[in-house]
């Protein structure tokens, strides 16, 4: 249609998406982020994984036991300081990073399944699949997500692994559209025609030959889905619906509100865990804008704010190629 | 010039969306506003009063907050009230005497007394709360027929004249009707609907003014924001100093704090155990301490028709348990040292404490020991195993691990108080997860199971909970909430013992105090000895004032209408 | 008549989300949370407002008929009755909207203000280091939690610069003595300030990146060429072209994130216990109060639904480059 094809992104059904277009992919590209910032934001994730990971090995004190006086300062004994339980603050975010980040990627790894797999099994039959898949994945985009979040959450009971499934299943749309588009977009390749041409069948078309294209702009958005659940999991804990056995960041910054930090003045309790979150967030968003930038210049959706919007589709469905 | 344009139309938009909000602020709806002006009378009179726990009802038939019970206390009258001195004093009363076998109290009343709305309030209006409230005392009011235990009927042989019949001597009627608060009939009457049911859901907070006769009237009311208290011009006690009481709610204990410390709020009616040393250091401010009437606890599930996980009815497990809780801790953590360890129901600032109960050791070797003599042995992966029983209420065998309920209402840390029993727990090989209920009603909702079901439904949706309690000088109403004929109404355990339930009727009969004294020790001895409850701390009452204000009486929080009228600026 | 065309297309589709939004909130909340919906669970509950309740959202009857009752009460806009209060939900949702309105329209403004400040000095300043530096503060803002961004205002700014740390307004202003409009509106925004502050500065990240990109595609094309040669400053062609080019994608976009706004404002006005929809949510969840909360969900998600729907008309019909 007309109508949409001078806004034509990769993600060509939505109109209002093509809001950071420009004429010059250029522009956007080598001005915005460089391999640079991907590399930096790599480097970042790796140390706070290697943290994570050896967590029980780099905390000072056992982060559960009261180790020293409620809200003592920083000092040479306790690095950060202690919350308001007497637990050593740096302990703390060190077990943290292992509850944030695992369900970071955990979630966003429940969103990137069930996305991607509507993506690919969408961008692949086309059709009818095509149809009624978007279609669903579209009004699952206009549910605003935090709300639902925090609704089911309290609902569902406040554990790890519904909290997990919850995240995964309200972010995994924006994938769903990506991974279609791009999915489509090979679908059309000439070696993947002349591969049908000859006869392969189609779990073989998809797994030999598409999927390997669409893993980097995949991996990317995962990226992009770790930043998102981190965050949603600090929203979710912040209001008291986390799981209450467990340590997090965003649990700490509950604590720090709930425990009356700021009357104490206890500095210490509140940055931190803020500033630990915040640099896993801009690391993450750093990468994935870096690498679908970099993967597809043309591909529009490198914008920050799929991951906040959720773009939705404004023009009815561009005619399939 | 257009980008201009556009700020300056959208901030315009912006102040003017934000006055047409300016009729009051609540969140859920509930603000009623009425005239609220005092001739004169400048804005630095008024009494400014910051809190965390809410007024959740102005019907004394119909609340759970203490907040709620303070509130009534100041606009509505009483009989009695305690002096600073914690001896009793007439509020509306000017006198009283007793009829020589004790069954008939006489009461003169204060003459030449109105209620707000002008009418005439007269000891009528007292003998008719008294008996309606003994009327419907097993449904409707039996949230406020505790206090009237044992009274046959009122009746007011002239204007001031108001006399009550017991039906046996009773011990404690000053105590017991210090909780009575006195409706005025012209305005209670028409609501009670059939079985007076209608009393209970009749909500005067959101139909102000509030027709009262206290030491103020209630001309703002907003659930979460600021409840306003007007002076009552015709009140018969001694009036209030303040030319206006605001109790503003806030949803976070440091903004209290932190408005106290700016001078927005003049009082802080309770200052959270973790900013206690911060606020002492604030320099126009004046911490106060006295002992605190909270406990704080361990609710075990005492239902004996209870279905599941029926071992948390053996006391002796229950005293395993409790032996491996570290209090000295949760006295450390959560208290931040401001609490003592307490054993009996009705709490220290009781005068009738049974001193001989316990005390509960820490010891968790000798309570690890005692667990495997009761035969539970831990499974493989360290967790004990519940053996199979037989016979009626039979249980398969399964593992000792529960869920611990707790409320989001608390006004201290449950939190941190539930870790340290959960370690206590798990070095026992039993395992616990804390289930968060919601506010009071929600969490004592998910207690008592569908009240208005079947009773065999009733107190069937926990095992264990940690809450608190606020008692009293008399330990009346504390012993009262074990009782069969508390269910629905103030207990949360679900304890069920005829023989309790006796000998508690016989408290309230013995007019001999040091007869009185033995029942009540032993009926704390029986609650301790079931285990209802695991006693967990007592801790100190702490606020603080603003130095502009002198004469506050704290610790007559809730016993006294000089709690709010006394305090003044030099 | 392609136009017309579009805008019918769109607007059915958004009815039919709002109908399926409607029947996922069913869905939530009844069908798979069950008794957790009753109106069972109240202490202070009538008798005859529980009778009342079990008759009205059928709770004896099957999820079917249950549906029927539920889209029957939506359509003449009942809502239910709040569990805690027995009143009509309806009722309780008013005063919260009002309060949240204006603040958080005033951190979209902020939002917009910074956007477009930041974006055009980096577009104008582009491949600099006020260029880099101003993105990687924007994205170092978006990436912060939104309630730890409002404790660290609260922290580090309020007593500072002497705003107040929470509520809507003072609450003995006008209580006891008069106070004049002036003063209470002076009052309601020096809170307001805060709250919005935080949204501005979570939100403002996008908004700088579209103005910067609008900027950068303006400044290259060829007219701006002819206008440079004209003798017209750089501000100027800034001015006239790249920010009306600006224009309708921020337009769109502050449509777009109210999806996102709505889901921020939870956790500032739980920080600093400003009473707006969002802390009424917070409250609904703590009290279990169901029927609030699913009214309240459904608001929300037909508002943004709505404004999808708007920011899809407009750009329709704003965007040059879309012919009919």
């Amino acid at each position: 249609m007309s109508l949409i094809e001078p806004i034509q992104a990769a993600d060509e059904d939505s109109l209002a998406h093509g809001i950071a277009k420009t004429s010059r992919p250029g522009f956007v590209r080598s001005t915005l982020l460089g391999n640079r910032a991907a590399m930096v934001g790599l480097g970042i994730i790796g140390f706070f994984v290697f943290v994570a990971i050896f967590a029980p090995w780099l905390e000072p004190y056992d982060p559960t036991e009261k180790v020293g006086p409620v809200y003592a300062p920083p000092s040479s004994e306790f690095w950060l300081g202690t919350d308001d339980g007497g637990g050593d603050m740096l302990s703390l975010l060190i077990a943290g990073s292992r509850v944030s980040l695992g369900v970071g990627f955990l979630a966003a790894l429940v969103a990137i399944l069930i996305g991607g797999t509507v993506g690919v099994l969408s961008g692949y039959f086309g059709g009818a699949t095509d149809t009624v898949l978007m279609r669903f994945t579209d009004y699952m985009l206009v549910i605003p997500d935090i709300p639902l979040m925090i609704i089911a959450a309290a609902l569902f009971g406040r554990n790890l692994t519904n909290i997990v499934v919850i995240i995964g299943i309200i972010y995994w749309t924006s994938t769903a559209r990506l991974i279609r588009a791009q999915v489509k977009s090979v679908r059309e390749r000439v070696y993947v025609k002349r591969a049908q041409a000859l006869g392969a069948g189609n779990r073989r078309l998809v797994f030999k030959h598409v999927l390997p294209q669409v893993a980097p702009l995949l991996i990317a958005n995962t990226v992009l889905m770790i930043a998102l659940a981190i965050f949603a999991e600090t929203f979710i804990t912040f209001l008291g619906l986390g799981d209450p056995s467990t340590i997090s960041w965003g649990r700490l910054i509950e604590n720090a509100f709930t425990g009356e930090a700021t009357i104490n003045n206890a500095w210490w309790a509140i940055v931190p865990p803020g500033v630990c979150v915040t640099i896993v967030i801009l690391a993450c968003t750093m990468v994935g804008q870096s690498v679908e930038d970099g993967l597809n210049p043309r591909l529009r959706v490198g914008h920050v704010s799929v991951k906040r919007f959720r773009v939705r589709p404004a023009g009815t469905k561009a005619a399939d190629k | 010039m257009r980008a201009r344009r556009v700020v300056g139309v959208a901030l315009t938009a912006i102040a003017l969306m934000a006055v047409s909000g300016c009729t009051g602020g609540s969140s859920d709806g509930d603000t009623t506003g009425g005239d609220t002006s005092t001739a004169g009378a400048s804005s630095s009179d008024v009494l400014r009063i910051g809190t965390t726990n809410y007024i959740d009802s102005l019907n004394p038939f119909n609340y759970i907050e203490s907040q709620a019970y303070t509130a009534m206390m100041m606009i509505y009258p009483q009989l009695v009230q305690y002096n600073a001195d914690f001896e009793f004093e007439g509020d509306w009363a000017e006198s009283w005497t007793t009829s020589d076998d004790g069954k008939d109290w006489t009461f003169k009343l204060r003459p030449d007394t109105k209620w707000s709305d002008g009418e005439p309030m007269t000891a009528a209006d007292a003998a008719w709360t008294i008996n309606t409230t003994v009327k419907y005392k097993d449904d409707a009011t039996a949230v406020a027929a505790a206090a009237l235990a044992n009274v046959k009927n009122a009746e007011a042989t002239d204007d001031t004249t108001l006399v009550i019949h017991y039906s046996s001597a009773v011990g404690n009627v000053l105590p017991q009707l210090e909780q009575l608060f006195i409706l005025p009939e012209h305005v209670w009457a028409p609501k009670a609907g059939a079985n007076g049911k209608g009393l209970k859901t009749y909500k005067p907070e959101l139909n102000l003014p509030v027709v009262s006769g206290g030491a103020y009237t209630i001309t703002q009311y907003e659930k979460k924001g600021t409840t306003a208290f007007k002076p009552y011009p015709d009140f018969y006690g001694p009036p209030s100093h303040a030319s206006g009481v605001a109790l503003t709610f806030y949803t976070n204990a440091d903004a209290v704090i932190a408005d106290l410390t700016k001078g927005e709020l003049d009082w802080a009616d309770q200052v959270p155990f973790q900013a206690v040393n911060a606020v002492k250091k604030a320099e126009n401010v004046v911490v106060n301490e006295w002992p605190g009437s909270e406990t704080t606890n361990i609710t075990w599930n005492s239902n004996p028709a209870k279905k599941k996980n029926r071992e948390l009815l053996a006391p002796a497990l229950k005293k395993a348990l409790s032996m491996c809780v570290d209090r000295d801790q949760i006295i450390d953590v959560v208290f931040a040292g401001y609490a003592t360890k307490v054993e009996s129901i009705v709490g220290h600032i009781s005068p009738l404490e049974n001193p001989n109960l316990g005390p509960l050791e820490y010891n968790c070797a000798a309570a690890n020991t005692a667990l495997n003599k009761l035969g539970f042995k831990r499974g493989a992966d360290g967790i004990r195993v519940v053996p199979a029983t037989t016979g009626a209420n039979a249980q398969g065998e399964h593992k000792m691990s529960y869920e611990i309920l707790t409320p989001t209402s608390t006004d201290f840390n449950v939190d941190r108080s539930f870790d340290i029993v959960k370690d206590g727990f798990a070095k026992l090989g039993v395992k616990v997860t804390q289930k968060v209920g919601g506010d009071a009603t929600a969490t004592y909702a998910i207690q008592t199971g569908d009240c208005s079901g079947p009773v065999s439904e009733q107190y069937q949706g926990y095992d264990i909970a940690m809450w608190d309690w606020v008692g009293y000088l008399d330990p009346d109403f504390m012993l009262s909430v074990v009782t069969k004929g508390q269910w629905c109404s103030w207990s949360d355990t679900g304890a069920n013992n005829p023989s309790y339930d006796k000998l508690y009727v016989k408290q309230g009969v013995t007019v001999d105090p040091e007869a009185r004294k033995n029942v009540v020790y032993a009926l704390q001895k029986i609650v301790y000895d079931n285990f209802y409850y695991t006693q967990l701390t007592n801790h100190v009452a702490i606020d603080a004032t603003s130095k502009k204000w002198t004469d506050f009486e704290s610790e007559l929080g809730g016993y006294s209408k000089v709690y709010y009228t006394s305090p003044r600026q030099p | 008549m392609r136009g017309a065309d579009y805008v019918v297309k769109r607007v059915a589709f958004a009815l039919l989300t709002v109908f399926i939004a409607i029947t996922l909130n069913f869905v939530l909340f009844r069908a798979l949370s069950g008794d957790a919906v009753s109106a069972l669970r109240c202490r202070q509950c009538s008798a005859a407002f529980k009778e009342a309740q079990r008759r009205d959202l059928g709770l004896d009857k099957s999820k079917w008929e249950q549906y029927t009752l539920y889209l029957r009460d939506l359509s003449r806009f009942d809502l239910g009755n709040s569990v805690p209060s027995e009143k009509p939900v309806r009722g309780e949702l008013v005063e919260p909207i009002k309060n949240s309105l204006p603040m958080i329209a005033l951190g979209t403004l902020f939002a917009i203000v910074f956007g477009t400040l930041v974006g055009v000095i980096s577009a104008w300043r582009r491949g600099t280091a006020v260029d880099k530096g101003g993105l990687y503060t924007a994205l170092g803002f978006y990436s912060m939690p939104t309630q730890w961004l409002g404790l660290m205002l609260i922290f580090f700014v309020a007593s500072a610069v002497g705003l107040p740390s929470s509520g809507i307004k003072t609450p003995t202003l006008g209580l006891f003595t008069d106070a004049s409009t002036w003063d209470l509106l002076i009052d309601r925004m020096k809170h307001m300030i805060l709250p919005a502050l935080t949204l501005g500065l979570v939100l403002y990240g996008d908004y700088a990146l579209i103005v910067r990109s609008a900027m950068l595609e303006t400044l290259g094309e060829d007219y701006v060429l002819t206008a440079r040669a004209k003798g017209l400053k750089n501000w100027a062609i800034v001015r006239r072209h790249g920010l009306r080019n600006a224009m309708l994608p921020i337009i769109t976009l502050v449509a777009l994130s109210l999806g996102f706004i709505i889901g921020g404002s939870i956790t500032v006005e739980y920080v600093f216990s400003y009473p707006g929809l969002g802390l009424l949510t917070v409250e609904a969840i703590d009290k279990r109060d169901f029927p609030l909360l699913q009214a309240i969900f459904m608001l929300l998600t037909i508002s943004v639904i709505f404004f999808n729907l708007l920011a899809d008309l407009l750009y329709f019909k704003f965007d040059p480059r879309v012919t009919t």
